[in-house]
């Protein structure tokens, strides 16, 4: 692709590397409470550090290419659906705050866009089950988006700083 | 924005979810009938309180199969093939308040008044 340098690619690629790793360890992890749908979310980790480390494009790449691939490793047809819709609708709500977040708020595009995720999930099981009894879960889902949320995102604002060298590199990259 | 502006936002946010979460949990009324849905059609309808001995039936979908076992009052999924069996992890369902719900087959079993209106929605 034009204006993809050999260093963002290779970049991208690690960084879809190390999404698809955490996804697919995380699908090892048993549920930690009976509710469907529930889980941690770990691979959000990498989609947050991404958005404000490199940018929407990169993150788009890194986040579609995990779904994909994810749902090939450990998943299934309908898993991918919902993954698709809750990474699209948390990849939104994490492009609008980029704009409006300091450094020290990072964290908030983790919760933020976990809950969108939870969101975006939930609007697939209402057209896949064709009921609104799975809606009950929905305040549920959205305690723990929170609580996960917190963790990735606080994780991905203390990666920030410390990975600044390569984003450093990345955007002198792209200048020229 | 103030972080301090973010977090009270965030807070406020996870406390009425909580509040939710804390209702749907409290209005929970025990046993009715039993509608098992599999695609979002209705398979079976049990009357739970007039299951006199423990059964089983099996639920095939083109997803795959769940075994869902029946006695006096109650229901639960006992075993399925998909692959993080939360269905089954959810024990037994015994008030309207939480259906069980098999996301990889799109499985739910949920208790509904003996004569209260359908919640389906087409």
């Amino acid at each position: 692709m034009k204006g993809f340098s050999l260093k963002r690619l290779t970049l991208d690629a690690v960084l879809s590397a190390v999404a698809l790793i955490i996804f697919v360890l995380e699908s090892r992890i048993p549920n930690l409470a009976p509710v469907p749908g529930m889980k941690l979310g770990l691979a959000n980790i990498v989609t947050v550090w991404s958005m404000f480390a490199l940018g929407p494009l990169d993150t788009l790449a890194v986040l579609l290419i995990r779904i994909i691939l994810g749902s090939v490793f450990a998943g299934s047809v309908t898993s991918f659906f919902f993954s698709l819709a809750g990474g699209m609708l948390c990849y939104l709500v994490q492009l609008f705050l980029r704009k409006i977040l300091n450094p020290k708020q990072i964290f908030v595009a983790g919760i933020l866009g976990a809950v969108a995720h939870n969101i975006g999930q939930m609007i697939v099981a209402l057209i896949a089950f064709q009921s609104v009894s799975v809606l009950v879960y929905l305040p549920f889902l959205l305690v723990s988006a929170v609580l996960t949320g917190a963790l990735t995102g606080l994780t991905a604002q203390f990666l920030l700083p410390l990975l600044e060298k390569a984003c450093h590199a990345m955007k002198k990259d792209r200048r020229e | 924005m103030k972080t301090r502006t973010w977090i009270i936002l965030i807070a406020a946010f996870t406390l009425t979810a909580l509040a939710a979460s804390a209702w749907i949990l409290m209005s929970k009324k025990s046993s009715g009938v039993a509608q098992v849905l599999a695609d979002g059609e209705l398979v079976r309808t049990i009357d739970l309180a007039s299951v006199k001995e423990a059964y089983t039936f099996e639920v095939t979908t083109e997803k795959g199969t769940n075994v869902i076992l029946v006695e006096p009052g109650r229901i639960c999924v006992k075993e399925a093939d998909c692959k993080d069996h939360t269905c089954v992890k959810m024990g037994w369902l015994q008030d309207q308040a939480t259906p069980i719900v098999c996301l990889p087959h799109k499985l739910v079993i949920r208790i509904v008044d003996a004569d209260g209106p359908d919640a389906v929605v087409q």
